[in-house]
């Protein structure tokens, strides 16, 4: 067997199609719910139909003798699993217990009370109808911001005020700066709820070994180490002795950067009936039990100067917490207030966030997590205040940018931005859209009574999660290379990918270090059992620092190569290039096949070197990193429907150096549709009582293919000095960058109408009623 | 979600009122009223009857499994009425005032309540459950109609 001799022609930064895709497209790839094993059952959960109520009594008898069912467990029967872990921690947080089942009362509608297990899965659906469960309903609440009214109903009776946390940030003089502010602009802007909607639910197989005391569980997760150390502690198993497969993953955006219930209660059924189960979320319960992204009410204020530079900005964040505290659920809004300032020079900030409970299954992260809740407020705040001023928006901005000259720059939220030329992807963008002939359509089109709008947004996003201090779990990242005695490569990364191809990416990586062709490389991941421990994939973070910690090992064990081929070859003048080792002097080569295999038979060895050849770098990042970005939307809105014509959509990133740029484009275009989503359509919908009325695909407008305008992308490159590779992240930009361009696109198309601002979702009946003049 | 609206019935009010507390004509007219039993008087005095009934809305339908009672009775003027049920597919409550006033040789029977739901129907059928309930109370008024028109 030959090692294939790679050019020396790089692959980073080539569009290098997915090699992922071959088995997602012809249906081979093997997802949670494909799997089949011997003696298998199937759990199905039973979940309150109530958003509160107390529990008088539940009877499974008839469920128990159903045919087919082997078992039912209920709240007392799992007392003895740990809780729901929250990983987040703020001074006072409260966390109420969050056990795997209820037991006395239930606190939103999909709350977990039962579990069937039976041998079929359509057995175990049909046996929860017959557990009969006697509920007393109390008053629920499902608003935020009703809920801190007094005498709201109390989501958690410890707590009648409902309040989780409160916190507050300050930097600089915010007092001073609106005191001396020449204007200040204000306004309430939400962020709706939003069901984060992977095309795969969740689901988990959990089997038991008995003898070996070990539990195997297969999950749809983004963290399948953390999972595996969370899921342990709580089923009460030693670490070593829980695997967690991640086999593929169907999408996640956030949601599955998370340890659910479900994960611990098939462990639990599994070690109980001895034998393997699974459980598959319904779409139903996706809607209902999968925690929802964003949930913000904001209340912002802008001081400024008359000549549009930008003084202070001030923040009150009501977060929609929900009924409990999942894995990170109080850490997002703190996202959002390290990054309310944006690309933009504000010295004072000041931020309080009130964490409030509701009736209402938890929020969590959501692509962008936070960021896009961040970015949303202070675009639209810039817009505001370009309004009141009479400006340009493009003007405004350019004239409150950190200049290229102050990097790295000290946020007045604590943070260091890395690098950035923020001018120029505005630049970019206004010049791709022609802008002052656009302006000129524009007015053309005003005179004809079109409502054309013109939006854009600038963004900067914190993303390579993280430094470790800065996280809630490890912010590292880990990669493992080895090469086999044939020469051919594996990687190994803790950073388990969910669909962002990072087996291609990494591949690319791997490939050029080595100089071996891209199909010689393996990248494997999701397996705790064979990779190494690792965080996972959120954050923008997969190859910032997965792909910084590959980048080191592959450097640790290029240094190896050359110490073989300096002993093969007899020389210390040797070049390692192109896959083969080469001597200066003489130009005689051995091949990395040669050398690897001579590493594994081992019969000479170079001085104070191992056998084998594999290499293993945990990395620690020393900052995060923080792409930025320009989206110019145009708009046109229909008079008679209120519908919102997207006519051009441009999208400039600077996600510092690309590695595969078909990939980039592909984050762009899912990160748009999400936030088209949001901007225009989607929305959580929770009644008065705490039910979830947009709970069906039929209520819960996810953009469709043929909902998406044409995007244009665009890049500037400034690489980021955080990490060796120069990247920043880009899973999610495209969001991040997105709501806020299409909001003031369309409150720029309607402002002839005196329209300064609109919440989200943008939906035709919202716009219709505007358009007839009603107050939203 | 709050509903509202009225019925001609072709009877003076004092009958009208006695026919719609009429157990049988209400098992009868309730669409998917599968029985309808008197269980007594409740602790507030109110008559009870324990009652299953078929629902459907959008593409759930199930059994419900209840309570109807009639209370504030204010004969021939008002009473009230509340329903009360739950199933595999959710729960139901639905409370409101029936009230009488003389239209010629008839009556109009207006009705003003609120109805919510939980569950499953909820999640997929809010969507439809206003027309819904507009169309149970249409056709439930048009059977009662008909049982009249049977009757006199």
């Amino acid at each position: 067997m030959s090692t294939t001799i790679a050019t020396t022609e790089k692959l980073v930064g080539k569009s290098i199609r997915r090699r992922e895709d071959p088995r997602l497209i012809t249906g081979t790839a093997t997802y949670v719910d494909d799997l089949k094993l011997p003696g298998m059952h199937h759990a199905c959960i039973l979940r309150s139909p109530h958003a509160a109520a107390k529990i008088r009594s539940l009877d499974i008898s008839a469920a128990q003798s159903h045919p087919g069912v082997v078992a039912v467990f209920t709240g007392p029967d799992v007392a003895g699993v740990g809780p729901v872990p929250c990983g987040a921690s703020l001074p006072g947080l409260r966390v109420p217990h969050h056990a795997i089942l209820a037991t006395d009362r239930v606190y939103y509608v999909g709350h977990a009370v039962a579990v069937v297990v039976a041998t079929d899965r359509y057995v175990a659906a049909d046996a929860i109808d017959l557990i009969e469960v006697d509920y007393e309903p109390t008053a629920a609440v499902a608003d935020p911001e009703k809920a801190l009214e007094p005498g709201a109903p109390a989501v958690h009776p410890e707590w009648p005020d409902n309040v989780s946390f409160t916190y507050h940030q300050e930097g600089g003089e915010p007092d001073k700066a609106f005191a001396e502010a020449e204007v200040v602009v204000k306004q309430r802007i939400t962020s709706q709820r939003l069901v984060p909607m992977p095309m795969e639910t969740r689901g988990c197989v959990a089997e038991y070994h008995t003898a070996e005391k070990s539990l195997t569980l297969w999950s749809s997760t983004q963290i399948p180490h953390l999972l595996r150390t969370l899921v342990g502690q709580m089923l009460g198993l030693s670490e070593n002795r829980v695997r967690v497969i991640t086999p593929e993953v169907g999408g996640g955006f956030g949601c599955k950067l998370n340890v659910y219930a479900e994960e611990a209660l098939a462990g639990f059924v599994a070690m109980k009936i001895g034998k393997p189960v699974k459980w598959i979320e319904s779409r139903r319960e996706n809607f209902l039990c999968t925690i929802h992204g964003r949930g913000h009410v904001d209340y912002y204020e802008i001081a400024a100067r008359r000549d549009g530079t930008v003084l202070g900005l001030r923040l009150k964040l009501i977060q929609d917490l929900g009924a409990y505290q999942q894995l990170l659920t109080p850490a997002i809004p703190t996202l959002s207030v390290l990054m309310m300032p944006g690309l933009y020079k504000f010295r004072n900030i000041s931020a309080d966030i009130i964490g409030v409970f509701t009736n209402c299954v938890p929020t969590d992260a959501y692509r962008g997590a936070g960021r896009p809740e961040a970015t949303h407020g202070v675009e639209r705040m810039m817009d505001l205040l370009a309004a009141e001023l009479n400006m340009d928006p493009a003007e405004i901005r350019l004239k409150n940018f950190i200049g290229n000259d102050e990097f790295p720059y000290a946020t007045a939220t604590g943070l260091s931005y890395d690098s950035g030329d923020y001018a120029a992807p505005l630049k970019k963008a206004l010049d791709m859209v022609n802008y002052h002939a656009l302006r000129e359509d524009q007015r053309k089109a005003r005179e004809q009574g079109r409502l054309m709008g013109i939006g854009i947004s600038t963004y900067g996003e914190i993303c390579a999660f993280g430094p470790s201090p800065a996280t809630p779990a490890g912010g590292w990242e880990s990669a493992t290379v080895k090469i086999d005695p044939s020469g051919k490569v594996t990687v190994l990364t803790g950073a388990s990918p969910h669909g962002q191809g990072e087996e291609t990416t990494f591949a690319q990586i791997a490939a050029d270090e080595l100089g071996v062709s891209i199909d010689d490389v393996i990248v494997f991941h999701g397996d705790t059992a064979i990779v190494q421990y690792g965080i996972g994939t959120f954050g923008s973070r997969g190859t910032a620092v997965g792909g910084a910690a590959l980048f080191f090992a592959l450097k640790d064990l290029k240094a190896k190569i050359k110490k073989f081929g300096e002993m093969m070859l007899e020389s210390d003048d040797i070049t390692f290039s192109g896959g083969v080792c080469t001597c200066n002097k003489t130009g005689n080569t051995v091949s990395l096949a040669q050398i690897a295999g001579m590493s594994y038979r081992a019969m000479r060895l170079p001085v104070n070197e191992e056998p084998g050849m594999q290499a293993t770098r945990f990395w620690e990042p020393p900052n995060f990193a923080f792409p930025f970005g320009a989206h110019i939307v145009v708009t046109e809105i229909d008079r008679e429907t209120g519908h919102v014509e997207v006519s051009r959509y441009v999208a400039v990133d600077d996600c510092g150096n690309i590695i595969n740029p078909l990939l980039v484009a592909g984050q762009v275009h899912g990160g748009v549709a999400q936030g088209l989503g949001q901007s225009l359509w989607e929305q959580a919908v929770y009644d008065d009582t705490g039910q979830l009325i947009t709970g069906e695909l039929m209520d819960y407008a996810v953009p469709k293919a043929t909902s998406m305008p044409w995007i244009e992308t665009g890049h500037t490159v400034t690489p980021s000095p955080v990490n060796p590779l120069g990247v920043k992240g880009v899973g999610e930009a495209g969001t991040i960058g997105c709501s806020p361009a299409v909001v003031n696109s369309v409150v720029d198309a309607l402002s002839p109408l005196g329209v300064r601002h609109i919440d989200m979702p943008m939906t035709p009946e919202k716009v219709w009623k505007i358009l007839q003049g009603e107050r939203i | 979600m709050k509903i509202g609206g009225s019925y001609e019935l072709a009877l003076p009010p004092a009958r009208a009122y006695t026919v719609l507390q009429d157990p049988s004509i209400l098992a009868r007219c309730m669409p998917g009223c599968d029985h309808l039993n008197r269980i007594g008087e409740t602790a507030e005095g109110h008559v009870a009857y324990e009652m299953k009934m078929k629902m459907a809305i959008s593409s759930v339908q199930g059994l419900f499994a209840g309570t109807v009672k009639l209370a504030d009775p204010n004969e021939p003027t008002s009473f009230r009425l509340i329903v009360e049920g739950s199933g595999k597919v959710g729960f139901m409550k639905g409370e409101g005032v029936l009230t009488f006033v003389a239209n010629g040789t008839g009556t109009d029977v207006r009705y003003e309540g609120e109805v919510n739901v939980g569950g499953v129907i909820a999640g997929v059928g809010q969507r439809l459950l206003d027309v819904t309930a507009k169309h149970i109370i249409k056709k439930f008024f048009g059977k009662v109609a008909a049982a009249i028109g049977e009757m006199e």
